[in-house]
């Protein structure tokens, strides 16, 4: 039988620099990468990252009366993409219901919520169709149906009976649960969704959540309390001071998605 | 036998340690990376094009509230290690190796599992992460058919 040769310390002498470049590197890459959470680090004076504006003329109004929080005639209309079952909705969602209660009943403020699931995420859609199917009964279940499908995105998503959790959440919000069932297999929750989905495809929605505020597409990092606020809040004393200035002077500061205000 | 006269075998089993280890450090660099990315990275938007954020921000992401990518580090890390004693010789650590990756290959194909059917996403730092444990596996293969010695 073959003896085991003697190979002196060099083996482990590779290991243990091996080891020692390795939690080196290691450190030298988180203190590189490590960066405040967007979430709740971002003070709220800041400096804004560029905000790429968009066109909204030309794009399909998407599901008509759309999800929608606040008048149409509101000077600040926030309009979000998103995806049930996109972990960065979900992640934004707390920040962006936050903002929602922080200027309900501002006559100045308008939440649109579209759908656009993404192909990859292969329960995005029935889940958006859910929501749709709740807020066909009840305008206002949409949002409880939103809140149920965010809340527990962890579990439904990796879930292979989704759909009976979807009737769960239904029971526990209060809807007719037959209806719910109905208007999941039918027609109008779904021609809901694609509608959405067309306005996001004709406005090049390429990621999700995507929130844009009078036409100007915010940077996810910027979609914080804070920043969000400071957003809304510039964009409302613009709007005031527009309002205020001479006739001829006055300019829009948008037109796209205020323009289409009368279909949110 | 003498042992400084080194036979055919024997070199053969030391390139083929040497290109393990070395692909085992290829691993370890792409499951450091991915586990100093689960603590630090700033959460990015679902994008229509990749779903490697989708993989990483996913209930699998963590076990036991540890990084997955953490237990692949440690594990070539530990292959890493194992190739490097059976290049020296260390017959004892090859057959650990071989052991080793095949664990390493039943877990690869089970997080693959999980990325095409559960989470319905891939993310490209996973895959190589597969491909680096398909390769430990296969230069193990290679050892048993060239009948390679340590």
């Amino acid at each position: 039988m073959k003896e085991e040769k003697k190979s002196g310390g060099v083996p482990v002498a590779i290991i243990v620099g091996v080891l020692v470049l390795v939690v080196l590197g290691g450190v030298l890459l988180y203190r590189s990468s490590a960066t405040p959470s967007p979430n709740t680090a971002k003070p709220a004076n800041a400096s804004p990252q560029p905000q790429a504006t968009i066109s909204t003329q030309n794009a399909p109004p998407g599901a008509t009366p759309p999800n929608a929080v606040g008048p149409t005639t509101a000077s600040v209309i926030i309009e979000e993409f998103a995806d049930f079952q996109c972990g960065s909705c979900g992640a934004s969602y707390p920040v962006l219901r936050d903002i929602i209660k922080a200027y309900s009943g501002n006559p100045n403020f308008r939440f649109v919520y579209r759908n656009f699931p993404l192909q990859m995420h292969d329960k995005a859609y029935d889940a958006a169709v859910a929501a749709e199917a709740a807020g066909l009964q009840n305008p206002a279940k949409f949002w409880l149906m939103e809140e149920q499908l965010f809340t527990n995105q962890a579990t439904w998503s990796i879930n292979q009976n989704y759909r009976d959790i979807f009737v769960e959440y239904a029971q526990k919000i209060g809807l007719d649960v037959d209806k719910f069932k109905a208007d999941m297999s039918g027609m109008q929750a779904k021609t809901r969704v694609d509608q959405d989905m067309s306005r996001g495809k004709a406005l090049a929605i390429s990621s999700t959540p995507t929130v844009i505020v009078n036409n100007k597409i915010i940077p996810y990092a910027e979609v914080t309390l804070a920043g969000m606020k400071r957003i809304i809040d510039a964009e409302m004393q613009k709007s005031t001071a527009t309002q205020q200035a001479p006739p001829q002077q006055a300019a829009p500061a948008s037109s796209g998605v205020n323009s289409n205000a009368g279909n949110k | 036998m003498n042992s400084q006269v080194e036979t055919a075998g024997e070199s053969r089993g030391r390139w083929i340690a040497f290109a393990a280890a070395f692909v085992a450090v290829l691993g370890l660099a792409d499951a450091v990376y991915l586990t100093v990315h689960h603590y630090t990275a700033t959460p990015v938007p679902c994008s229509i094009f990749e779903g490697c954020e989708t993989v990483l921000t996913s209930l699998y992401a963590e076990f036991a509230g540890i990084p997955t990518a953490a237990f692949g580090a440690l594990a070539y890390f530990v292959a890493f290690s194992l190739a490097i004693l059976a290049a020296y010789e260390n017959r004892t650590a090859w057959k650990l190796f071989g052991v080793q990756v095949v664990i390493m290959a039943a877990v690869t194909c089970w997080l693959i599992y999980l990325q095409a059917f559960v989470i319905g996403a891939f993310c490209q730092f996973c895959l190589l992460s597969a491909i680096t444990t398909f390769l430990l596996l296969l230069l193990f293969a290679i050892s048993k058919v060239k009948r390679a010695q340590f």
